[in-house]
């Protein structure tokens, strides 16, 4: 049930060439992978390379985890929470092909490297593992202002003024703020960041957190991150506070729980069955198909 | 000189294995770093010099130790240190140049400082708070001359300007990015 699949076999993986990249592209990763976690939230530039896939499928986190792994690592991919979605597959794939010796699993507590595209695991993050996000637009800014370099020059000075004022006009509008993904959040006090296509229910755990989280954005050659232990703060008003989707069920008030596993504390995804009701099943597949394991384990 | 006869330091898998480890200090500022089994007997401020440096880089070596051999594996360019990317300096010489701080617009032009110190195990705890350390931490250090900390709460006095420093000692490193507050404990 749970293939902790070895990619590839073989130790003599360190050659030259490990990684698909070379040696002078990994390095320029891992200079601004450092100089992103020294200052929290900052979007460094770096030089993106071409990849075998197309931009907008993760190639700005693909390069990112390939900067990083090595091969003592174990990598877990997951798309919309999911491992066998087919592009989680074929990024998966490409490291094995790529990274001799790393390993590949589907359990988040056996992961040292996670790539994601849209959810953070429901299982928290410990401190020697690192979250990688594949990011499609990381400037929260392009809502309020067209031009990069006076993007640049706004963020810097932390002026988000035009950002708050959107914001509050949402709300005005709606009654809310109406933002489901992609929530601004203030990293440290300063910087304001694009948290990307994640749902506001994983919002709260960049806060505080005990793993690193790594930004990677091919398209726009940025990268950005949440140290550990730093403050995320989704920016919000006094009068409307920030919340999280509940699930909760109109006609019961209850919680709707996982169809599968029974969860009630998971992120769920809602889809018609095939009857045409709506039916809910957590969004992390690797978080429900443990406690599917462990109910079969106790029975 | 094929990739297999190069000395352990300069092979490339060590420089992952050596930016892993880096990583997680700079994650964790204070927390120190055995780079020792990727060094190959080397020095680990070379290491960190190693793991970043190539020959679109610009280092200052105010040491004078880099040798002629380091500098050609290094292949990374001479800069006065004013102007340096990286900058090797010994922690016992107070501090008497003014790194690259970056700009507003792109504060990660701000210099990465290399300081070799005696150890990073002894001598007085300096007591840390920010961003990857939960409450506080304290670090203890010998061989770093107290302007250091002094020109360094300077340097990083307007966030998100300022320079990010990795103390060495023989085998392992602790680093203080620019958010970490230092007080003497
Ligand atoms: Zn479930």
């Amino acid at each position: 049930m749970f293939p902790t699949d070895t990619m590839a076999q073989g130790h003599e993986g360190a050659e030259y060439g490990f990684a698909f990249l070379d040696e002078d592209a990994k390095r320029e990763l891992r200079r601004s992978i450092f100089k992103a976690v020294c200052i929290p939230g900052h979007q460094v530039p770096y030089a993106s390379r071409e990849m075998p896939i197309a931009r907008g499928f993760g190639t700005g986190g693909m390069q990112v985890t390939l900067a990083l792994l090595g091969p003592r690592d174990c990598v877990k991919v997951i798309d919309q929470g999911a491992d066998d979605s087919v592009n989680a597959a074929n990024i998966r794939a490409f490291f094995s092909l790529t990274c001799p010796g790393v390993s590949g699993t589907t359990l988040t507590e056996a992961a040292s490297v996670i790539q994601t595209r849209h959810r953070i695991p429901e299982l928290p993050l410990r401190n020697d593992q690192i979250l990688v996000f594949q990011v499609p637009y990381p400037d929260p800014l392009v809502l309020v202002e067209p031009n990069a370099a006076t993007r640049r020059r706004m963020h810097g000075r932390a002026d988000y003024a035009r950002l708050w004022v959107k914001l509050y006009e949402d709300m005005v509008a709606f009654d809310e703020i109406t933002i489901s993904h992609r929530y601004p959040t203030r990293i440290n006090g300063h910087y304001i960041i694009d948290p990307s296509p994640i749902p506001r229910y994983d919002v709260p755990k960049l806060h505080q957190a005990d793993c690193l989280y790594l930004f990677g954005a091919g398209r726009e050659k940025r990268i950005y991150a949440v140290p550990p232990h730093t403050d995320a703060i989704p920016i919000t008003f006094a009068d409307v506070p920030f919340t999280v989707e509940e699930f909760i069920d109109r006609k019961t008030g209850k919680r709707h729980c996982c169809r599968r596993c029974g969860a009630t504390d998971s992120f769920l995804d809602e889809f018609p069955d095939e009857d045409g009701n709506r039916v809910f099943q957590c969004s992390d597949a690797a978080y429900c198909d443990s406690r599917l394991m462990q109910q079969e384990a106790a029975e | 000189m094929s990739v297999i006869d190069l000395p352990a330091l300069w092979r490339p898998e060590n420089h992952q294995a050596l930016f892993r480890l880096i990583l997680d200090a700079t994650a964790r500022p204070g927390q120190g770093a055995d780079l020792s089994p990727h060094l190959g007997g080397a020095h680990a401020a070379l290491g960190a010099l190693a793991t970043f440096c190539d020959n679109t880089q610009t280092l200052a070596d105010l040491t004078g130790t880099l040798t002629d051999a380091d500098w050609r594996f290094l292949d990374v360019a001479r800069a006065p240190a004013d102007q340096a990317a990286f900058i090797l300096a010994q922690g016992s010489d107070a501090p008497t140049f003014q790194p690259r701080l970056g700009t507003l617009d792109a504060p990660e032009g701000g210099a990465t400082l290399i300081v070799k110190v005696a150890s990073l195990t002894e001598g007085q705890p300096l007591i840390l708070t920010g961003p990857g350390i939960k409450t506080t931490t304290s670090l203890h250090v010998t061989g770093l001359a107290p302007d250091w900390l002094t020109a360094r709460a300077r340097w990083c006095a307007d966030f998100p300007m300022g320079c990010d420093m990795v103390l060495a000692d023989d085998t392992s490193v602790a680093i203080l990015p620019r958010t970490t507050k230092i007080t003497e404990g």
